[in-house]
């Protein structure tokens, strides 16, 4: 059934190329995935035993891409997403499987070069480039895209990748706390449930929708205890928790709630042994910014947590990490009209994403980071932008500010889809951690 | 130690003064460099290896340093090191040959924030190395040559390799090489006087690193900030001078 439509943006890549270059960098993919993974059981001996699921789960070339597949063939479909504004509920109702799509892999930034220009964000022109050598399982995988038009570079990727597949446009209000942003926003969810019914083939109805807000809430739940356990004394590495955290993207959501619960009961153990994975002394970092998509985005949190200093992330402010599952979906009734209105509420208002403004601009980001800081007794703050990522960058002097004003150093660091600047990067991050250090000491 | 891409420096202290003073070219085998300039240092002091306490190494290669003891942030040694020199200071500017950083410090000169350019030469030596060479100048000529400018010509130094193609069209437009000169150090100027503005300017400021032996950026800079900055003596030294001190402090912690 494959049209043939005249294709926009995209050139058309000779398939031995194409061929090529997939082979290529997901070799070099698989080695990273393995090395990543490795450094994190170096970083932690006594690793909890939970943490060898994810382990394996964090493979995005092994069993969860067969795992879709085999659902594939018994003829679910597959609903992808970028931007975390996607419904994910209405797409589990509709006995679809949801998957976030955006790409980590450095090496296809440079293929999305033959498309858009350097300057664009580099997670835009990584995406393209994936779809180019159709290297990426679960937007290869996807049947249909759910695009949130939140950024410049999400909303022309949407018009990209609709040369190759479906791509259903959600707009965005801009401006958080008004009265007809949220009914605007209503429309859209109630819109984006009619497409997706119509595309499965398979009626959103209140018994399926409620069963998916309740793994969505269970989840949630788990998610919650998990962060909740990085207030103490560090009890896991920071980056062992974004791993988990992110693997919810592309993960069996009931599963990952099982292997989450399970990794809590193990670490919550571990906290009355007082058995600390790093010193207690050791500076507590948090990390917001531009999403740090697995698994090449990995080199801030491995500078860190293998720094000389050493650091620990205990919390993060990003769209790849603790915005994924922060909020639950607040129902009253389970009318179908209510939990419609309580998912545009959770995914609107609850939303810190620097594409918004209000009445106090996004004040809402500020609230929460000065919050995590305080609950998670926070240290520092390394700002992590790519280039090209306009919003963070542009927010980065206010959120200093506002860190300045209860004296909690913030660094900003930028950088790129690149391995090349790690050298560089480490002698900043050891830095600041230096700095940390000095400051604890007094 | 200061142990860079380019440059290797070494500074002997014996109870809180500079007994020795020694510097070389990195090349290819940094750790050998360092060896021998720190031989250099030790033979001036009339000490042998075996006397030395701690050994403290800083700069973008000190992963390489031998004899090492401790490792300190070059903006750590910045921070350090320029209190010392120069107690009152609070704001230290470090521009090398391919990295200009702003180091906050407080009384103690424990740094508490810092900026680094953003991966760009056009507010390091480098571009003044580039720009003498559109000029025709020798590098050590280019500060003289722009304090006899008459008036400012500016230029917009967004990187080194467009700044060249600036430079000439100054030329063309046929300014005299003095104005280009001082154009060339305005533009520097302002890059680095920007990343300080994000820092926040607390005077006093220190500047160190090569180019503060640099008489045409230092002019320039004085005017963008509107202040004099201090210079010390040997502005180059300074980085291993603060790693110097740290190691100082090092050895009372924990004596050996």
């Amino acid at each position: 059934m494959t049209k043939t439509v005249e294709k926009k943006f995209l050139p058309d890549v000779p398939k031995k190329e194409m061929d090529e270059l997939r082979n290529t960098v997901k070799a070099a993919s698989l080695k990273i995935i393995a090395d990543n993974i490795e450094r994190m059981k170096k970083a932690d001996p006594h690793r909890p035993e939970a943490m060898k699921y994810f382990d394996d789960i964090a493979n995005l070339f092994g069993q969860r891409q067969q795992e879709i597949q085999a659902e594939k063939e018994k003829g679910k479909k597959v609903i992808g997403y970028m931007c975390l504004f996607a419904p994910t509920e209405l797409i589990t109702a509709a006995d679809a499987i949801p998957v976030r799509v955006n790409s980590g892999w450095y090496d296809t930034s440079k293929l999305g070069d033959r498309v858009v220009p350097v300057e664009v964000c580099p997670v835009i022109r990584s995406t393209i480039g994936a779809k180019m050598i159709e290297l990426s399982p679960f937007l290869e995988q996807s049947d249909a895209l759910i695009s949130v038009l939140t950024c410049d570079g999400m909303t022309k990727l949407s018009e990209i990748l609709g040369d190759t597949k479906a791509v259903w446009g959600m707009n965005i209000p801009r401006v958080k706390d008004s009265t007809q942003s949220l009914r605007f926003w209503n429309d859209e969810i109630k819109h984006m449930k009619t497409q997706i019914e119509q595309f499965t083939g398979n009626k959103i109805n209140r018994k399926n929708l409620k069963e998916a807000i309740e793994i969505s809430h269970r989840a949630t739940k788990a998610f919650r205890r998990l962060q909740e356990l990085r207030k103490g004394n560090p009890v896991i590495m920071g980056r062992d928790a974004m791993l988990v955290n992110q693997a919810y993207s592309w993960d069996d959501k009931k599963r990952w709630t099982e292997k989450t619960e399970a990794l809590c009961a193990e670490l919550e153990k571990r906290v009355e042994r007082k058995d600390w994975v790093v010193s207690p002394d050791t500076p507590r970092v948090m990390v917001t910014g531009t999403p740090m998509f697995w698994p090449d985005n990995w080199k801030l949190p491995t500078l860190v947590e293998e720094g000389n200093p050493q650091g620990v992330i205990v919390a993060d402010e990003q769209c790849s990490g603790e915005r994924i599952l922060n909020d639950p979906i607040g129902v009253d009734e389970w009318s179908m009209d209510d939990m419609l209105n309580a998912m545009s509420e959770r995914y609107l208002m609850a939303s810190t994403c620097p594409c918004f403004t209000s009445k106090d601009g996004n004040e809402d980001r500020i609230n929460w980071l000065l919050n995590k800081v305080k609950e998670w007794k926070v240290q520092g703050v390394v700002y992590y932008v790519v280039r090209g990522c306009m919003l963070y960058a542009m927010e980065y002097t206010r959120v200093k500010k506002a860190l300045d004003k209860i004296n909690v150093p913030v660094y900003y660091l930028d950088t790129e889809y690149t391995r090349e600047d790690v050298g560089q990067m480490k002698t900043r991050v050891e830095a600041f951690l230096e700095m940390l250090n000095a400051r604890i000491d007094i | 130690m200061d142990l860079g891409t380019q440059r290797v420096q070494v500074v002997a202290l014996k109870d809180g003064a500079v007994v020795g003073r020694a510097q070389g070219f990195s090349g290819f085998d940094p750790t050998k460099a360092a060896e021998q300039a720190v031989n250099e240092a030790l033979t001036q002091a009339n000490l042998k290896l075996s006397d030395v306490n701690h050994f403290a190494a800083t700069g973008s290669a000190m992963d390489m340093a031998p004899y090492v003891n401790s490792t300190v942030s070059m903006m750590g040694a910045d921070a350090k090191a320029g209190v010392f020199l120069a107690p009152k200071a609070r704001t230290i500017i470090d521009v090398g040959a391919e990295e200009a950083r702003a180091v906050k410090t407080d009384e103690r000169g424990i740094m508490v924030d810092f900026v680094v350019n953003e991966r760009c030469a056009a507010g390091a030596g480098a571009f003044i190395e580039a720009m003498a060479r559109a000029l025709e100048v020798k590098l050590e000529d280019m500060g003289s040559l722009a304090l006899k400018a008459e008036r400012a010509s500016p230029i917009n130094a967004s990187c080194v390799i467009f700044g060249e193609s600036d430079v000439v069209s100054l030329i063309h437009r046929q300014e005299s090489k003095p104005e280009i000169a001082r154009a060339v150090f305005d533009a520097m100027a302002d890059r680095v006087s920007a990343m300080m503005h994000r820092l926040g300017i607390n005077p006093e400021v220190v500047l160190v690193g090569g180019v503060a032996k640099d008489p045409g950026f230092v002019a320039s800079l004085n005017r963008k900030l509107g202040l004099t900055v201090v210079i010390p003596k040997y502005p180059e030294y300074v980085g291993a001078l603060g790693a110097a001190l740290i190691a100082a402090t090092r050895v009372k912690e924990a004596p050996k």
